[in-house]
């Protein structure tokens, strides 16, 4: 448990005393993760919009949306923003703000499969870029920068072109194109880390490969990643827009909210609602994901670490 | 120097294989094959001989390393295919559409620059000041609004206040008639070059900001160069590394954002030659068309590699 030269752990705390770990010692001791973004004037905002968006994105899902999102009233179509409607009506007469909110839940559902694809395998590939042989990390380089030089939103309209349209394609499809930046965030600490003395002290005392790995190297690059989960879900949430833009989002009667902008531009300029409505619903959520990584990156500064 | 340049140009080539290899492993999950795709549900009517015939034409059953090396092969002699919607070559197709993507492109990235450089420069030489400021809301806007949406919001500004629709008239060329030209391409220009410059603006105001507090530009400053020449020959010249790699990375993001922005304003051009390939399942288009976008993406960050060397003296001796 604990080893040699690390300070023992505190007499006075007998109930399950903390696991000590070599990284205790090699790195000075950080606020609380929640603590540090809300610190940082950027992260603050950031916390707040995507709070909303989730918040929306829940509401959505439990079926709270003020009317149903398929409910269309003929009679009242194209009805201006009022209290009934939020967000006005659309050209069938249905509420634009409900069928906003089950946009943004279907949207943050793909984005969040995609970016757990994305993450996992690239997370993966990275460690083992970085920690295991030449070879695998030669191989593994290669096809990260093969899939680098295609544009990721074109890959992503290239495999939802082969798989078809639907929600879990357009994740993968999401997914596959975000890969890459992963496995590159992650490969480079990993091989800083690698000859860092307390991983080298680890490997004179004999711990395995698995131990180095799990417990000395994987939390060191936690930092980056969750910088870039926040950054990826942002992207993930304007590529789904994107795609569902271009017809190639999930099928209806699912809403989306690029659908929604998409055939809003035949109506914008006789019932501007219809487009502000699932524009501000992306823009909230790009932004507000955007400024959680960014609030992210100050508060574990890769940079002055990995130097 | 050379030899640098030499190797970097191998690794490209080595990329741009793999790259055709993806996209062909992709497009062969693609349900259905060529046949179904152009003849839809009347594929079914065929006679048995029919369909041997088509197959063979169109390499079917083939096994997939020759599919590869045909499509490879073909596309190398400078045969790309046959559309299966539009019965003509594809290679014409890619012909009439490039010129109109360039110029988007082109268009977009000059803005971009115009806009990222100026606004990063005066606001990290006044940071806080309202220049600084108007960048900052600027930078905010361009990355938080997609160019789908400001696209189409431009659009149906401009349809419903000035009464104009960028698609009444047929895509003039930048030769035959360029006022009209310029017209049709400067607004899709301005919706994809927002994103593109508020990268570039806080990419530059961070390395001008850099710049700012070195040794050798309190030195410029203190043996009373003006203030341009320090600006220009010291400051921007030292902070255009992390300049020409943004415009590289954001090179990107514009190839994809050209896809979508054609579409709204009714351009003929690359993009939308693909969306219509995608919806129409014309699969020769659709491969060719992506690697070709690849291609571009891939030689220009080649070219950004070797611009490094020419703008750092101190990449060269690597």
């Amino acid at each position: 448990m604990s080893t040699p030269w690390t300070p023992a752990p505190a007499p006075a705390a007998p109930p399950a005393p903390l696991p000590t770990r070599l990284d205790d010692v090699a790195e000075p001791e950080r606020r609380s993760l929640l603590g540090a973004l809300v610190h940082n004037r950027n992260g603050r905002v950031g916390c707040v919009l995507v709070a909303i968006v989730v918040l929306a994105a829940i509401v959505a899902a439990a079926g709270g949306t003020p009317y149903s999102p398929t409910y269309a009233d003929a009679s009242a179509a194209l009805k201006g923003v009022s209290l009934h409607h939020l967000f006005g009506t659309d050209q069938f007469g249905r509420d634009v703000f409900s069928l906003v909110l089950q946009g943004i839940g279907v949207s943050l559902e793909i984005a969040v499969v995609a970016v757990l694809i994305a993450g996992v395998v690239g997370t993966v590939a990275g460690i083992v870029a970085g920690f295991l042989g030449r070879w695998p990390s030669l191989l593994i380089m290669r096809v990260t920068d093969i899939l680098f030089a295609i544009p990721a939103i074109l890959l992503a309209l290239a495999i939802v072109t082969a798989l078809g349209p639907g929600w879990l394609n357009s994740a993968l499809a999401i997914g596959v194109g975000y890969v890459p930046i992963f496995v590159r965030v992650v490969r480079g600490p990993v091989l800083a880390l690698r000859e860092a003395d307390f991983v080298r002290a680890g490997r004179v005392l004999g711990f395995s490969r698995t131990r180095l790995l799990l417990r000395h190297i994987l939390p060191n690059v936690g930092g980056a990643v969750a910088v870039q989960t926040s950054l990826a879900l942002s992207w993930a949430v304007l590529a789904e827009a994107s795609l569902s833009f271009l017809g190639l989002g999930p099928p209806p009667p699912t809403a989306s909210l690029g659908e929604m902008v998409s055939q809003s531009s035949s109506l914008a300029g006789i019932a501007w609602w219809t487009l502000a409505g699932p524009s501000i619903a992306i823009v909230l959520a790009v932004i507000g994901f955007n400024f959680v990584g960014d609030g992210l990156r100050d508060a574990f500064d890769p940079r002055a670490r990995n130097r | 120097m050379l030899l640098g340049i030499g190797r970097r140009i191998a690794t490209t080539v080595v990329t741009l294989f793999g790259v055709s290899v993806v996209i062909f492993v992709i497009l062969r999950l693609l349900p259905g094959n060529a046949v179904t795709a152009s003849l839809g549900v009347s594929a079914g009517l065929l006679t048995h001989a029919q369909l041997v015939a088509l197959n063979h034409y169109y390499g079917i059953g083939q096994p997939l390393l020759n599919q590869y090396a045909d499509w490879v092969g073909s596309t190398f002699s400078g045969n790309l295919g046959i559309s299966l919607a539009a019965r003509v070559s594809v290679a014409s197709l890619i012909g009439s559409a490039l010129p109109v993507t360039l110029e988007l492109a082109i268009a977009a990235m000059l803005l971009g620059l115009l806009i990222g450089v100026g606004f990063g420069v005066l606001g990290a030489l006044r940071p806080g000041r309202i220049a600084d400021d108007i960048g900052q809301g600027v930078a905010v806007f361009g990355l938080g609004v997609p160019s789908f949406i400001i696209g189409t919001g431009l659009v149906t500004f401009l349809a419903s206040t000035f009464h104009y629709f960028p698609s009444s008239q047929a895509f003039a060329g930048l030769f035959s008639n360029p006022w009209l030209n310029v017209q049709q391409i400067f607004f899709p220009a301005l919706a994809l070059s927002l994103g593109i410059g508020a990268a570039i603006m806080r990419t530059t105001r961070a390395a001008v900001l850099e710049v700012t507090n070195l040794n050798f530009t309190r030195t410029a400053r203190g043996k009373g160069l003006s203030p341009s020449a320090v600006t220009w020959r010291h400051l921007l010249l030292n902070a255009l590394v992390p300049i020409v790699t943004m415009s590289g990375i954001q090179l990107g993001y514009l190839l994809g954002g050209t896809v979508i922005i054609e579409q709204i304003f009714v351009l003929p051009g690359l993009g939308r030659l693909l969306v219509t390939s995608i919806n129409n399942r014309d699969f020769p288009v659709v491969q060719t068309l992506t690697l070709l976008f690849a291609t571009g993406f891939v030689i220009v960050n080649m070219l950004v590699d070797v611009l490094y060397t020419v703008i750092d003296p101190r990449t060269r001796s690597r």
